[in-house]
């Protein structure tokens, strides 16, 4: 997913969509309002898109707050206040091409791992209506993942100023290029949408280092009853990267025992798979949800739990709201490492430095609990301003969500972190 | 700018988006005292809709009549009251509820919002015109071109 483009390549792409579009066609005024393919509307192109200008304090100093592992850094040690947690504007193109085809491109452009906020393709695919309740899509397009893990960049449309990190903010993978379908059910007066996808997903991490994840086959379901809303997801995919490859090749230089910790640790052809099951009400004047999820991986990114509650009252413009979420290591985040007994002292000395970064890497496996507090104000129909405390802690020797720890970071050490942020969708 | 200025313009904008939308939308208070009837075409034959399934179909969660013939709707001009007094009744949801739901519609690539005519009197002549569309008027506008099929209290 994702491949970072160039801005020469971004501009081809818009060019060449609006020349498709042809003279017939016509872009949507600002209103926010596109217009829709209707009975007599063959063809038209809308243009819209989301943004959120951030600004985050934490109070750790030895580590970064940020909002996803995709992250350069954050707020606390890199910067006492740092825009680069939220901020970020997305670009939509919709064009519909005739009652049955249409095709969509989604453009975000956000602090990535290399502090860039080069625009990525976000979604780029073309859907084929077979019937009103079927479709068929194929290009790049979000995996089917949690509640909202389809619209966690588009902040206007949840009530806090990002989804719960604990769940949300570990996901390396967020879109991939494959194909899906969708299909709307009824069962009296429960409508339903199920999904299956296919695909595969390739992501710039840290320059040269990259994730691929193949076969990627993923199931889920979302039934709205009235006021209710229920969505179950299944992801499974193999996982290959080259990190921590050099300390690997090195402990699989210390022979048997180093190459087992290797092949259990290193991403190599390996099986993740997420499952998640949310629920939300949201009857007009108040609103009230919560989901559950665990991942699994037999590697260093270990197996995890997480769970976040959240409920918010809606008076007038504004929307007070509290939530809890946690996330547990659900595979030891501790390794006894190599046998340091009848090593040369020489070679003692490599292998316990390897067990330490090994200790290292294990310690990145999310153990944290968060508690937060905050007030949405719709400022407009299509702006809304935000304010949220968050009380985070690493726990278990973990560091939790956050990045960038210095040696002065202590797990179990309580950040305090204040947001502000302006959503908009245009 | 000045700073009694900043606080004239932030009191006044907090009266404006806030205190006056949380009166209009309390409980007990008639938002809109128009009464508002949803409508198909004469020659379409659907006879009666519930709320739920009206609703369905202007949320983009049913794209079908419950006999089965696909609905398409139709809408009343942004920022009317007449489609806020609708959304309201029949969805809960208020301007900017419902434009939360459209943005996670068209940001997950799931639908765009119904297309719009420009006032009861156009819904009505577009409605009148296709069998397969839906709209809502003001009730003082019905004529035999139309069928009221649910009469939104």
């Amino acid at each position: 997913m994702q491949h970072p483009i160039s801005g020469r390549q971004l501009a081809a792409t818009l060019l060449a969509l609006g020349l498709t579009a042809g003279a017939g066609a016509h872009a949507a005024d600002g209103s926010g309002a596109p217009t829709s393919l209707s009975s007599d509307l063959s063809r038209s192109l809308s243009v819209s898109g989301f943004g959120t200008v951030g600004l985050v304090h934490s109070s750790e100093r030895h580590a970064d707050f940020t909002s996803s592992v995709l992250k350069n850094n954050g707020a606390g040690a890199s910067e006492r206040w740092s825009a680069d947690v939220d901020t970020r504007l997305g670009l939509q193109l919709d064009l519909a091409l005739s009652k049955r085809w249409s095709a969509v491109l989604q453009v975000v452009s956000e602090q990535d791992l290399d502090n860039s906020y080069r625009p990525r393709v976000e979604w780029a695919n073309i859907k084929y209506q077979a019937t009103p309740e079927l479709a068929l899509r194929i290009g790049r397009m979000a995996l089917p993942m949690f509640l909202a893990a389809e619209y966690r960049k588009v902040g206007y449309v949840y009530p806090w100023v990002r989804p719960p990190v604990e769940g949300y903010g570990a996901l390396p993978f967020t879109s991939s290029d494959g194909v899906d379908a969708n299909y709307h059910w009824r069962l009296g007066t429960v409508h339903n949408v199920s999904q299956v996808f296919y695909g595969h997903a390739d992501v710039a991490l840290q320059a040269p280092l990259r994730a691929y994840g193949r076969r990627i086959a993923g199931l889920a379901n979302t039934s709205d009853w009235g006021a209710l809303s229920l969505r179950a997801s299944l992801i499974e995919a193999e996982a290959t990267s080259a990190i921590g490859g050099q300390l690997f090749d090195a402990l699989a230089a210390f022979g048997p025992a180093g190459s087992a910790l290797a092949s259990r640790y290193a991403i190599d052809h390996k099986r993740i798979s997420v499952a998640s099951l949310g629920l939300n009400y949201d009857p007009g004047r108040w609103f009230a949800m919560a989901e559950a999820s665990r991942t699994r991986s037999r590697s260093l990114l270990g197996a995890t739990r997480s769970v976040y509650a959240s409920a918010g009252w809606r008076q007038g413009a504004f929307t007070p709201y509290l939530s809890w979420s946690r996330v547990r290591a659900a595979s030891p985040t501790a390794d006894p490492g190599l046998p340091l007994d009848g090593l040369a002292p020489a070679l003692a000395g490599q292998a316990a430095a390897l067990n330490g970064a090994l200790a290292g890497m294990l310690a990145t496996i999310p153990q944290q609990t968060s508690t937060s507090a905050g007030l949405r104000w719709d400022l407009h129909t299509d702006m809304a301003a935000k304010l949220q405390y968050d009380r985070v802690t690493p726990q278990g020797g973990s560091r939790g969500t956050l990045i960038n720890q210095t040696p002065g970071f202590a797990s179990g050490r309580t950040t305090h972190v204040v947001s502000v942020a302006l959503d908009f969708v245009y | 700018m000045g700073c009694a200025k900043l606080f004239r313009h932030a009191a006044a904008m907090l009266v404006r988006r806030v205190l006056l939308p949380a009166l209009l939308l309390g409980p007990g208070m008639p938002a809109m005292a128009a009464e508002l009837v949803v409508i198909v075409s004469a020659k379409s034959p659907v006879t009666a809709l519930r709320a739920d399934q009206v609703a369905a179909i202007f949320l983009g969660q049913s794209a079908r009549f419950p006999d089965g013939v696909e609905a398409v709707p139709l809408d009343q001009p942004l920022g009317a009251p007449l489609r806020d007094a609708f959304y309201l009744r029949v969805t809960n949801k208020t301007p900017p509820l419902l434009k939360a739901w459209w943005s996670k519609m068209v940001f997950t690539g799931r639908g765009q919002p119904p297309a719009e005519a420009a006032d009861s009197t156009a819904v009505r002549r577009r409605v009148a015109d296709h069998p397969d569309m839906l709209g809502y008027i003001d009730r003082a506008a019905l004529d035999p071109s139309v069928r009221a099929v649910l009469v939104v209290q």
